[in-house]
């Protein structure tokens, strides 16, 4: 993930469950080698698999190579990073990762493409930051997918869920990466203090405080207010990643689509699958200027420190028992369930609700591959995305005891093991925001930012003026104007931004 | 005879140095990811520049910063070292102590500060609220935020002014200082007249040092405000490396970059003419 929702780790859970590569064929159900059972898969699997029948031959091809992988330093890459002997066995491939802090991997990804060296052929495509700005960079997937000589995607495309493959994957009409982790910002509760004041909070409030997505937005506030006036166990009610930062835009993002407003004129498109030319911003919008004014006066109630927090700070000071709710990524469920922590006392729901939805913001990352690594370099690259995103190693990073984050496959959600898991007591602690999150992640919930070369830069600009609008005095009306001129120029080209 | 030597020169230094002129004329991006492009643009970043609102607004906060940091640390750095100069026992390991904080990374400097003012368990935050001396949040409002990035650099680099003040002490006449002592003369008039006028010289080449380096100062910041809250703590070299790094606009950050350069060179000048003036320099 990204700064682009760039999450930093959360830490994962402690379970048992690692993932050998016994596991790893008895999950597939089968006896045959994991390469062919890959393969077997894919042809099941319907719409994007090539169809290919495969064999050890075809996993084995490029057995000796070592490949370097560069990639944030997240939850997911971390379980990846400790379990890489499944794929070593699979491949007789080795596989070295970088993991490092996003604009770093920007930095690097940057400088390899424009070198055209091709240092890192596995790329940690963060759609904002890396994909759609480098995105000639990447090979255009379906190459591999066309190519009988390699192993196709087990259980087909269709097997990802459908708003993190174009959102994670695609921009306008290549395949640039295949999505491997999918952090959505989610509304995370202290479940037992809202349970211990409920009828209190009802009676005072005259509505169900119960998160879901009856609450709205104002209620939500509210919710806030009585927190700070009434409860001990915490200081404050609600806590935010408003630094000076892309969290601040990410947080921003969920009140701005609730109230009917969006970054571009045609959001939806811009989000899911990109645009070259975004359009003319329409964070002038009165809906936008709405959700500002309603942004500024949620975190004048919030936790004072929420104007220096990030995601990593946010998840510690609610795991600090600082604050009783937060908009925060789902991925930090596993590291408010340890010992001496939070178990058993977080609830999760979808964001409240504004005039217009409720919008969940989705950060979620692909993997793609490098177009300057040499053509085997780039087939054995293919080999290791098909195998980083496939439901089995998907399936070990949710049981992950090194991190791990949430599956990106539908069909890992449809296991009973899974399923079972989803609700407390449970051996899988990253598994408890598996219901809101899927819920989140249909179109009607899910909150996409613009895919669009120049976001990086639009991103400075809107964050910078919402930290102005913060700490700096300056009027959410004339914030959400300054931004909208800095956005229109820099898509037009001209903006610096320094 | 002077031919390697020159052609080494021209490698790591000159071409580079025409390198970065000739990106400075030109759109130079990494954006696309298809390699380097560039496209001739003139002066045209040179006049994006000069009339960037933002660029602007970073020089002045980094004139304040720079005013603000070297001018803490020379007035402590002196002082401490005055302290330490008088100290008969136990000198050796008072200067130890004062020393650690320049042997620390500035990006763990950052850390450290981000931690101790950390609104929920920072021991700084607590100590200044439960004083009631100061009950917001540090890092969250522009001046306090900039004050916090001013100190953290202020603590790790007076040391460096302390010992180089402390070289400049060990050369002071004692026969002057003595004869002055005789003739009546109490410590501060010994301070003003005496010590002073001959540490100066001293002064001023820790004041250089200081001066190129706060000029580039950057990890802190990065660590700990990122720029914010409301740009309060963007000094110039956060920009350059959001342009360069971040939009991948290497032309534009070249220009920036290069009046860096000129600045540097600049102030770098005006202190040699300072201890050419003092008979220090050659």
């Amino acid at each position: 993930m990204a700064e682009g929702n760039g999450r930093r780790s959360p830490g994962g859970p402690k379970t048992p469950n690692r993932l050998t590569r016994r596991n790893f064929l008895k999950a597939a159900g089968t006896g045959l080698a994991g390469a062919s059972l890959l393969g077997i898969a894919g042809c099941g699997g319907g719409a994007g698999t090539s169809g290919a029948s495969a064999g050890d031959g075809m996993w084995k091809q490029f057995s000796g190579m070592t490949l370097a992988f560069i990639s944030e330093n997240t939850a997911p890459t971390s379980a990846i990073a400790a379990n890489l002997q499944p794929f070593k066995d699979l491949t007789g491939i080795d596989v070295s990762i970088s993991q490092l802090e996003l604009t770093a991997v920007q930095q690097k990804v940057a400088l390899d493409f424009g070198s055209r060296t091709g240092q890192y052929p596995i790329v940690y495509a963060d759609p904002y930051n890396i994909m759609v700005p480098l995105r000639d960079g990447l090979v255009d997937l379906s190459k591999f997918m066309n190519d009988d000589s390699l192993p196709s995607v087990p259980k087909g495309q269709d097997d990802f869920i459908s708003t993190h493959l174009d959102a994670a994957g695609r921009f306008e009409d290549k395949l640039l990466a295949l999505p491997f982790d999918c952090p959505t910002l989610i509304w995370c509760y202290r479940k037992d203090l809202f349970e211990k004041y409920h009828d209190r909070m009802r009676k005072d409030l005259g509505f169900d405080p119960t998160p879901s997505t009856s609450v709205t937005w104002e209620q939500y506030y509210q919710i806030a207010k009585w927190f700070n006036e009434n409860a001990d166990e915490v200081p404050y009610g609600t806590g935010h990643q408003a630094k000076q930062f892309t969290s601040l835009t990410d947080d921003f993002a969920n009140v701005l689509w609730a109230y009917g407003g969006d970054f571009f004129e045609n959001g939806d498109k811009v989000g899911r699958l990109g645009a070259t030319d975004p359009g003319p911003s329409t964070l002038d919008a009165p809906e936008a200027i709405e959700a500002a004014t309603f942004y500024k006066k949620l975190v004048d109630i919030a936790h004072p420190g929420s104007t220096s927090w990030d995601w990593n700070d946010l998840g510690e000071a609610f795991g600090a028992e600082q604050v009783a709710m937060a908009p925060e990524w789902h991925e930090f469920a596993g590291a408010w369930w340890v010992p001496g922590g939070l178990i058993g006392k977080v609830g999760f729901s979808l964001l409240p609700t504004g005039p217009a939805r409720s919008a969940n913001h989705y950060g979620g990352t692909g993997i793609g591959v490098n177009k300057y690594a040499s053509q085997d370099e780039q087939k054995a690259a293919w080999l290791f995305v098909v195998w980083a995103t496939s439901p089995e190693t998907q399936l070990m990073g949710l049981k992950s005891s090194d991190g791990g984050g949430t599956p990106t496959r539908k069909s890992v959600y449809a296991l009973q093991e899974v399923k079972k898991n989803m609700t407390p007591p449970t051996s899988i602690p990253n598994a408890l925001t598996s219901s809101v999150s899927l819920e989140a992640w249909e179109p009607q919930n899910i909150g996409l930012r613009p895919k669009t070369p120049t976001w990086n830069q639009c991103d400075a600009i809107i964050y910078t003026e919402l930290s102005k609008m913060l700490a700096g005095g300056k009027s959410p009306e004339e914030a959400m104007r300054s931004a909208k001129r800095g956005v229109d120029e820099t898509t037009k080209g001209g903006e610096r931004a320094v | 005879m002077m031919l390697p030597a020159l052609a080494v020169l021209a490698a790591i230094s000159i071409l580079p140095f025409l390198y970065i002129i000739w990106m400075s004329l030109n759109d130079v991006t990494l954006l696309g990811g298809s390699g380097l492009s560039s496209r001739w643009v003139g002066l045209g970043n040179w006049a994006g520049m000069f009339t960037d609102p933002n660029v602007w607004a970073g020089w002045v906060r980094m004139v304040i910063y720079f005013v603000a940091t070297v001018g803490l640390q020379v007035i402590l750095g002196v002082a401490i070292a005055l302290l330490v100069h008088e100290v008969v026992w136990g000198k050796n390991l008072a200067l130890s102590l004062i020393l650690i904080p320049m042997f620390i990374a500035p990006v763990i400097v950052g850390l450290l500060g981000r931690f101790l003012i950390n609104p929920t368990y920072g021991l700084y935050s607590w100590i200044l609220e439960e004083t009631g001396i100061f009950t917001g949040n540090i890092l969250g409002e522009d001046v306090p935020a900039f004050v916090a990035v001013v100190l953290m650099d202020v603590w790790e680099w007076t040391p460096l002014i302390t010992l180089i003040t402390l070289a400049g002490l060990v050369s002071v006449q004692q026969q002057v200082l003595e004869a002055a002592k005789v003739d009546g003369a109490g410590y501060w008039r010994r301070l003003w007249h005496i010590v002073l006028p001959s540490i100066s010289g001293i002064v001023l080449v820790a004041l250089l040092v200081r001066s190129m380096d706060a000029l580039r100062y950057f990890d802190i910041v990065w660590q700990v405000t990122g720029g914010g809250p409301a740009n309060a703590t963007k000094i110039i070299p956060m920009g350059l490396y959001e342009v360069a790094f971040r939009f991948l606009q290497l032309g534009y950050a070249a220009t920036i970059g290069l009046v860096m350069l000129a600045i540097s060179i600049l102030i770098a000048n005006l202190f040699t003419r300072m201890l050419k003036q003092r008979g220090l320099a050659g």
